[in-house]
């Protein structure tokens, strides 16, 4: 089937998390995507958690598992000149080449931006990296954690007597390849539309920088941001947020105090307007915790999203999968696993119609040296100092 | 090919931008920066809500400069002069037929429509993907939805810190006591803004295949949820429920923020490889740490955080939190400072990256702007162009996009369709 991307053929010499999660979506509207890891010891994701079983083997984990759908596996080291070569054979048949080692390393191996544009000048060559490729922090190194420190983001996270809190999971990762996917499209339709290919330089301490929204410019105006406590309320079984102090309409207050068995709050001045909630909420949230106490929190978020407002809970990964909005819309996909468990995965980031998210089981470590390597481009396992996998 | 004098990415594209608050605004401002040409729709009794209150009360003050509202107050916060650069204003009442009308006009002469209005409004308003795209079957229709454009839960409404939870992330941001936590800083908005200029990348393209155009549907829970896709595959196959774990990492130790010097100041650190640990005891001159048995592989120095975080501290306290960052990353330690807002826009690495544009906002005077989270080779981004006042290019637009007369525009203004007062 024609998909957004089926005529786009992709390189993806990354690892960890950034730059395969930008193959990954490439992959999912139907580029065809080669994934190139050391031989032997495979993408160092590989073996980060959470495993799926205790024993670590090569495709235990989850991580990997999700961010490396659709791909194909071939083993080879750019630091070996006659692998070097076979990665330069592969990218001259490329549209897009992914790399996220330290700024100059491929350039050394003689696979840098410009040895490969020279022969290919329409190659989109995507550098996902820590800091960029110029600069003074360079050539240092990061992490999720890193960039959410150094991007600013953190510092307002979290509460105001506690250590900075980054977001959870691996967000700032996931986001830098979101960044390298929508630049990487760019890319590709600048090359559509103007006949050129170019060098995409992701930072992820820019991508950080750009996620922080609005401390650094409360900063200049004078009202620096801070961190402060969640106006979360407990329920039964986990945590909302009411929302009932902004973009409330008038009559659903009333709706509201009936609701929650106090009619007489009607009167109360602290609560009356959508001002002066906002002004009274910790009050508010009193009020509202006695109710909420003794209701499931996702019946809480449907009771008052009924009355238009802008009601939250708490899902946990558990919830995610119940969620009847998501069952509805099939969000989750079923990937059948033919060496791994059988697995349920987050589908189409977003949907148009005539395109079909293709999602399949990440590869195992080489599992196309053979198809790629040998009958694409004629050498034989023993020439690559490979063994047969 | 050589290329003589660089042109914009997105020039030639114009874009009717019917987004406010967070998610769909970044999108847009992407979008101008890249070349394209947008055109932001508000409505005099409905401006974007980044332009806060048209008669701010005392309480509403800190989104001005200095506290300020100035004579139009509504030109002036922090989150519209940030987020609206690089557009142009026009005022049109959606709720009219004219205004309706109007819109539609518009609809025939730009290639993409962006909204991000609760899920229902839109058709309410008969301005539905069917009715524009029959006026502009090449339109790119992105609707940026809570929930995406279908389902039991289509027409609820959401902001950033609502799809926090809804998407699972506020279930594994907190600190080790499992309390859920927000991000103050609605996360999922920016990230959504940055996928969705991916998510219209892939459509013009599949317009320059098929010539025709599409609705492009996006749930910001969703995405959200793409977030912590490891932890839906891991409970999937072994039931195991993802929770808070402060600033701890599955696979690295020692991993978290450690006091420097100065109030509120940290250093991040990092350590994934056991190369990585020996150059920490060696920044920390502690070469005893690095044999200690306590902490001799990634598993003890998990379960010895608290230890190794004390030990970690008394060397971090003492040091500038920029300093310790040079001399840990001198030692191949993944590191950085814990950077507030101020520190950020005078940080050396991104100035000399050129990350922020200066801008001259007329309202505010100079600031440091925020831009894109990528740098391509040949196609530069633009010159920025600041923040519009409210309808400031009505009169432009209705004139040269529409062919409107002044005597028609004067009508329009009368009728309270368009103008640059907000109503109350």
């Amino acid at each position: 089937m024609d998909n957004l991307l089926s005529d786009i053929n992709v390189l993806d010499l990354s690892q960890g998390v950034s730059g395969p999660f930008c193959a990954k979506l490439l992959a999912g509207w139907g580029a065809d995507v080669i994934k190139v890891e050391p031989p032997y010891t495979g993408d160092s994701c590989r073996s980060s958690k959470p495993f799926f079983q205790t024993i670590d083997h090569s495709q235990a984990s989850a991580l990997f598992s999700y961010i490396n759908t659709s791909k194909k596996s071939v083993t080879l080291d750019p630091f070996i000149p006659s692998h070097a070569q076979a990665i330069m054979k592969l990218a001259q048949n490329c549209d897009v080449l992914i790399e996220n080692f330290p700024p100059g390393y491929l350039t050394a191996c003689g696979l840098g931006y410009s040895d490969i544009a020279d022969s290919c000048h329409d190659l989109v060559y995507v550098s996902v990296t820590p800091f960029g490729q110029t600069g003074p922090y360079s050539a240092y190194k990061g992490s999720d954690l890193i960039a959410q420190a150094a991007g600013a983001l953190m510092y307002t996270i979290g509460l105001p007597d506690r250590p900075p809190l980054k977001v959870g999971g691996e967000a700032a990762l996931y986001t830098t390849g979101i960044s390298a996917f929508s630049a990487t499209t760019m890319a590709i339709y600048v090359k559509d539309t103007q006949g050129f290919g170019q060098h995409v330089d992701i930072s992820a301490m820019e991508v950080m920088a750009v996620s922080q929204l609005y401390s650094s410019i409360y900063a200049q105006f004078g009202r620096p941001a801070a961190r402060r406590g969640s106006n979360l309320v407990r329920a039964k079984d986990g945590w909302v947020s009411p929302g009932l102090e902004t973009g409330v309409q008038e009559s659903t207050w009333l709706k509201v105090c009936e609701l929650i068995g106090k009619p007489e709050l009607v009167n109360d001045s602290r609560f009356i307007t959508q001002e002066s909630r906002r002004a009274n909420q910790d009050a508010l949230l009193v009020v509202i915790s006695d109710w909420a106490g003794r209701k499931p929190k996702e019946e809480i978020y449907h009771t008052l999203q009924s009355l238009r407002t802008i009601t939250g809970y708490v899902a946990t990964v558990e919830d995610l999968l119940m969620s009847q909005q998501f069952v509805d819309r099939e969000f989750f996909k079923l990937v059948e696993g033919e060496s791994l468990p059988n697995t349920i995965q987050p589908g189409a980031p977003y949907r148009i119609a005539d395109n079909s998210w293709e999602i399949s089981q990440a590869p195992r470590l080489g599992e196309h040296n053979e198809e790629i390597l040998c009958q694409g481009l004629g050498y034989s396992m023993t020439e690559l100092g490979l063994e047969v996998s | 090919m050589s290329i003589s004098s660089p042109k914009p990415a997105l020039e030639g594209l114009r874009i009717l931008d019917l987004s406010q608050v967070a998610a769909g605004p970044y999108a847009t401002m992407f979008l101008g920066f890249m070349g394209a040409e947008v055109i932001k729709i508000e409505s005099l009794s409905r401006m974007d809500i980044n332009r806060g209150k048209a008669r701010p009360g005392p309480d509403d003050l800190r989104v001005y400069p200095n506290g300020d509202p100035g004579e139009r107050p509504w030109n002036r916060t922090a989150h519209h002069v940030h987020r609206n650069i690089n557009k142009q204003s026009l005022t049109i009442d959606l709720a009219t037929d004219q205004g309706r009308e109007l819109l539609l006009d518009l609809v025939k002469v730009c290639d993409v429509l962006v909204e991000n209005y609760r899920g229902s409004v839109m058709d309410r308003l008969g301005l539905g993907y069917d009715v524009v795209s029959s006026q502009n079957p090449q339109l790119i229709y992105l609707k940026i939805s809570s929930q995406g454009a279908t389902g039991p839960e289509a027409n609820y409404g959401s902001l950033g810190s609502t799809l926090e939870q809804t998407g699972g992330l506020a279930s594994i941001t907190g600190y080790e006591d499992g309390l859920p936590l927000l991000t103050n800083l609605v996360y999922p908005d920016p990230v959504v803004g940055i996928l969705s200029f991916g998510a219209l990348m892939t459509a013009l393209r599949s317009r320059l295949k098929t010539g025709k155009g599409c609705l492009v549907d996006l749930s910001q829970r969703e995405v959200t949820t793409m977030l912590l896709g490891e932890s839906i595959l891991d409970f999937s196959v072994t039931g195991r429920i993802a929770v808070t774990m402060e600033n701890l990492h599955r696979d690295m130790s020692p991993h978290g923020v450690y006091p420097c010097l100065g109030e509120d100041m940290w250093v991040a650190i990092a350590v994934g490889t056991e190369d990585e640990w020996r150059g920490l005891c060696m920044a920390l001159g502690d070469l005893e740490l690095a044999s200690d048995n306590r902490f001799c592989d990634s598993e003890s120095r998990h379960a010895n955080h608290n230890e190794l975080d004390a030990i970690i501290a008394l060397w971090t306290i003492e040091q500038d939190h920029y300093e310790a960052m040079h001399r840990l990353q001198s030692h191949g330690v993944p590191s950085a400072p814990v950077l507030n807002g101020n520190e950020v826009i005078t940080d050396p690495h991104l100035e000399s990256r050129g990350f922020w544009d200066v801008v001259d906002h007329p309202e505010t005077g100079p600031y440091k702007q925020v831009t894109t989270p990528w740098l391509l080779s040949k196609s530069p981004r633009g010159i920025p162009r600041p923040a519009p006042g409210l309808g400031e290019h009505n009169h432009q637009l209705l004139t040269e996009l529409l062919g409107l007369s002044e005597h028609e525009i004067a009508d329009l203004i009368t009728n309270g369709i368009t103008g640059e007062i907000p109503k109350e």
